[in-house]
C-alpha cells in the first residue's frame, strides 16, 4: 500500500504544479484555464520535433518548447483580456475550452497520432525508500511543486506588482483606474503559469504516456487539487495534487479498487463540491 | 399517403434497376473496406495497400476484362459510423465482397449486417473478438488473441522465463478472449502466470503504480495488449523505476519503426511474435514484391500494409479462378470452397471456408527490440506456431 502510494508521488507532483498554475490564474485573471496543460502538451511536441527535424540538442529543444509554451499561453492572456476583459469568469473559461480542443486537434494534425521520442532529461532513480525505488523525476516535480508555490506567495505578498496583481483581481476596473497597467499584468501571469506548465509537462512526459489527449487531460486531476484549495489557496492545492497522486498510487495495489482509480479525480471534485456548498440553501445555491 | 407510397416503389424500383446494372458484366467489380481512417487510433495502411494491389491489377487488364472498383470507407472509431460505412457499401454500392478492413470496432458492429446481406469480408487486420469468432468474416492475420498465446509460447518455452504476469489493457468485451488465449498456453505448456491484472488502463498518464505491484509480486517477464504509447509508458516506467531485469512479451500492435525509435531501454527486451514477416528485414526475399509495391506508392511499411496486401493479393487468387459471372453470390461461393493458399509472408496457409467462425493463422516470426539499440531485430529463423491439441 505505502509502496503504491509512493509509486503515485510522480504523478501527484505534476498534479500539484498544475493545481498552482491554475490556482494564480483564477486568482489573478479570473480563469479557470482548462489549456493549461494542452499548452504544455504542444510546447512538448514541438521541442521533440525540433530535436528530431533539425537535430537541436535536446536542452536546447527543450528550452525552445518551454518559451513557445509561454508565448502560447501569453498570446491566449492577450485575446481575453483584450475582448473579455468585462466578461465573468465562465465566459472566460469558455474560451480556454476552445483552445483546449485547438491544440488537441492542431497536434494531431502536425505530429500525427503516433507517440513522439522522447528523450529523457531526468530518468532513472533518485534514491530508494521503503523498497520502493523514488525516481529523479519524482523528486524534482515534487520540489518544483513547493517552490512554484512558495514563489507565488512571495512575489504576491512582497514585491509591488504582487499587490497590483491582488488589487487586479479585486477590483479590475477600480484598479485600472488607478493607473495599474492591467493588460500587461494579465499576459505576463500566463506567460509566466504557461512557461512553468510547459517546464513540468517536459519533465514528466518522456516517463509516461504522452500522447497528446492523454498529456492534455491532466488538466482534469489539477482541477480536482486546485479544488481542494477552492481554487484560491496555493498551499492546499500543492497537498491536493500530492494527496491524489498518493491514492491513485494506492488504489491501483488493490484489485478490487484499481478500476476506481481512473474515476478518483472526477469523485474528488463531486465530494469536494458537496461539501463546500453543505450550508447552502437551494434558493441561494441556484 | 398513398403518393408517398407511389413515390417510394417508384425508389425503389429505379434503385433495383440501377443495382442490376451495376452488378452486371460490364461494369466495374466492386469492392470495398471499412477502416479506422480518421480517430483516436488510425491503421489507414491496410485500405491503402489493398488498393494498390487492385491499381497493378487494373493496369494489367483487371479480371476476367473487368476493372476493380475499390472503396475504402472510414469509421471513425465510432459505431454508429461504422454500420453507416458498411451498409453504404454492401447495400449501396453492391459490393461483391469487403476486402482488407482494418478497424478496432467493425467486426463485433457489422458481422451481423454480413451475415443477413450473405457478403464475406477478408479483413486485413482484425482486432475485436468477432473477427475471429463470425462465419462471415475471416481476417488474414493472427489476430491479438492468437499473438499473446505465441508470445507467452516464446517467453516460457523459448526465452525459459518463470514468474510470467500479465497486463491487460480491456476494451469491450475483450476480456474473455485474452483469458481464453492465456489458458490456451497453459493447456499447451502446463504453466500458469503468476499474476493477471485486467484493470490496466488505455491512455493512463502514469503507469509506476502498476509497474511497482508487478514488481513486488516477483514478476520477470510481463506480457501485455498495449496500443503503443501506453506500452512507452510501461517500459518508461520500469525504466525510472531502475528494474532493468524485465522481459517484455507483447503484442505486433507495437511492432512499428516508431516504437523502437521512442524505446531507448527496453529492460531485458521487448519480444514480439510478428503476425506477418517481419518487415523491418530489409532484405528478406519474403517480404520483396510487397515492399517494391509500397515503395512504389509511398505507403508506410508496417504490419497493417502487409495485411491489406494479403487480404488483396487472395482474393484476387479467388476470384481469377471463377468461371462464370463474378457476383457477390459467386464470389461468396468460390472463398467458401476455395482450397488453401499459402505465401512466405506468412506462417499458415489462408483459407476462408465455410466454418462458422475463422480463426486459422497461429503462427508469427518472434522479433525482439533490445536495449540501445531503437530497431528490432529478428529473435528466431522460422515461424512460431501454435501446436495443434488434440
Amino acid at each position: 500500500m505505502l509502496q503504491g502510494a509512493l509509486a503515485g508521488l510522480a504523478a501527484g507532483g505534476l498534479y500539484a504544479v498544475l493545481a498552482v498554475c491554475l490556482t494564480l490564474m483564477s486568482r489573478l485573471v479570473r480563469v479557470v484555464n482548462f489549456a493549461q496543460s494542452a499548452t504544455g502538451m504542444f510546447g512538448c511536441y514541438v521541442a521533440v520535433f525540433l530535436s528530431v527535424q533539425f537535430g537541436l540538442p535536446t536542452w536546447l529543444a527543450t528550452v525552445a518548447g518551454i518559451l513557445l509554451g509561454g508565448l502560447l499561453s501569453a498570446l491566449l492572456g492577450w485575446i481575453v483580456s483584450t475582448w473579455l476583459a468585462e466578461a465573468d469568469t465562465g465566459a472566460r473559461s469558455a474560451v480556454t475550452v476552445a483552445v483546449l480542443l485547438l491544440l488537441i486537434s492542431l497536434s494531431f494534425i502536425l505530429f500525427g497520432n503516433k507517440p513522439q521520442p522522447f528523450h529523457p532529461i531526468l530518468d532513472g532513480p533518485a534514491l530508494t525508500a521503503g523498497g520502493v525505488v523514488i525516481s529523479q523525476v519524482t523528486v524534482v516535480t515534487v520540489a518544483l511543486a513547493v517552490l512554484v508555490a512558495l514563489a507565488s506567495r512571495l512575489v504576491l505578498s512582497r514585491t509591488s506588482a504582487g499587490v497590483e496583481l491582488r488589487a487586479l483581481s479585486e477590483r479590475p476596473t477600480t484598479a485600472e483606474l488607478l493607473g495599474i497597467p492591467a493588460k500587461r499584468l494579465s499576459v505576463a501571469v500566463w506567460a509566466a503559469t504557461g512557461v512553468v506548465s510547459t517546464l513540468v509537462v517536459s519533465i514528466v512526459a518522456p516517463s509516461q504516456s504522452n500522447d497528446a489527449t492523454s498529456l492534455a487531460m491532466l488538466v482534469v486531476p489539477a482541477a480536482a487539487a486546485a479544488l481542494l484549495g477552492g481554487f484560491r489557496r496555493l498551499d492546499l492545492a500543492v497537498a491536493g495534487g500530492l494527496v491524489l497522486g498518493l491514492v491513485q498510487g494506492a488504489a491501483a495495489q488493490v484489485d478490487g479498487l484499481s478500476v476506481a482509480r481512473y474515476f478518483l479525480p472526477f469523485a474528488v471534485i463531486v465530494a469536494l463540491l458537496l461539501w463546500s456548498q453543505r450550508k447552502e440553501v437551494w434558493d441561494a445555491a441556484r | 399517403m398513398r403518393r408517398l407510397g407511389a413515390l417510394a416503389a417508384a425508389v425503389v424500383l429505379t434503385t433495383a434497376g440501377c443495382a442490376g446494372a451495376e452488378s452486371g458484366s460490364a461494369g466495374p467489380i466492386v469492392v470495398g473496406s471499412v477502416n479506422a481512417l480518421s480517430g483516436a487510433a488510425t491503421f489507414p495502411e491496410a485500405s491503402q495497400a489493398a488498393k494498390a494491389v487492385f491499381d497493378a491489377a487494373n493496369a494489367a487488364g483487371g479480371v476476367n476484362g473487368r476493372q476493380i472498383e475499390y472503396k475504402a470507407l472510414d469509421d471513425k472509431g465510432d459505431p454508429a459510423a461504422a454500420a453507416a460505412a458498411a451498409r453504404e457499401i454492401v447495400g449501396g454500392d453492391e459490393a461483391v465482397a469487403l476486402v482488407g478492413s482494418s478497424s478496432l470496432i467493425e467486426c463485433e458492429i457489422n458481422a451481423e449486417y454480413y451475415e443477413q446481406q450473405k457478403i464475406l469480408s477478408m479483413s486485413g487486420i482484425g482486432v475485436d473478438p468477432a473477427c475471429f469468432s463470425s462465419p462471415n468474416i475471416a481476417p488474414v492475420n493472427v489476430g491479438p488473441f492468437h499473438d499473446m498465446t505465441l508470445s507467452l509460447l516464446y517467453g516460457s518455452e523459448e526465452l525459459g522465463l518463470t514468474d510470467i504476469c500479465a497486463l491487460l489493457e480491456i476494451a469491450g468485451n475483450t476480456l474473455p478472449s485474452y483469458q481464453a488465449a492465456i489458458d490456451e498456453w497453459s493447456a499447451i505448456t502446463g504453466k500458469k502466470l503468476k499474476y493477471i491484472d485486467a484493470t490496466v488502463p488505455y491512455g493512463g498518464s502514469d503507469y509506476t503504480s502498476y509497474i511497482v505491484k508487478a514488481r513486488n509480486a516477483g514478476c520477470k517477464a510481463i506480457t501485455v495488449n498495449p496500443v503503443e504509447p501506453d506500452s512507452i509508458g510501461q517500459l518508461k516506467a520500469a525504466q525510472a523505476q531502475g528494474w532493468t531485469d524485465v522481459t517484455w512479451l507483447l503484442l505486433t500492435s507495437v511492432y512499428s519503426e516508431n516504437y523502437a525509435k521512442a524505446v531507448s531501454n527496453a529492460g531485458a527486451g521487448v519480444y514480439v511474435p510478428a503476425e506477418f514477416y517481419p518487415f523491418t528485414d530489409a532484405g528478406s526475399p519474403q517480404n520483396k514484391d510487397w515492399r517494391e509495391l509500397m515503395t512504389k506508392n509511398g505507403i508506410p511499411l508496417t504490419s497493417f500494409s502487409q495485411g491489406g496486401y494479403l487480404a488483396a493479393k487472395y482474393f484476387l487468387d479467388v476470384i481469377r479462378g471463377i468461371g462464370g459471372e463474378i457476383t457477390r453470390e459467386s464470389v461468396t461461393k468460390a472463398l467458401r470452397e476455395m482450397k488453401p493458399i499459402s505465401d512466405p509472408m506468412v506462417g499458415t496457409p489462408y483459407v476462408f471456408g465455410p466454418g462458422e467462425s475463422h480463426h486459422a493463422n497461429t503462427a508469427g516470426w518472434p522479433v525482439k527490440l533490445t536495449t540501445g539499440t531503437n530497431r528490432w531485430e529478428l529473435a528466431a529463423g522460422d515461424w512460431l506456431r501454435i501446436p495443434a491439441r488434440n
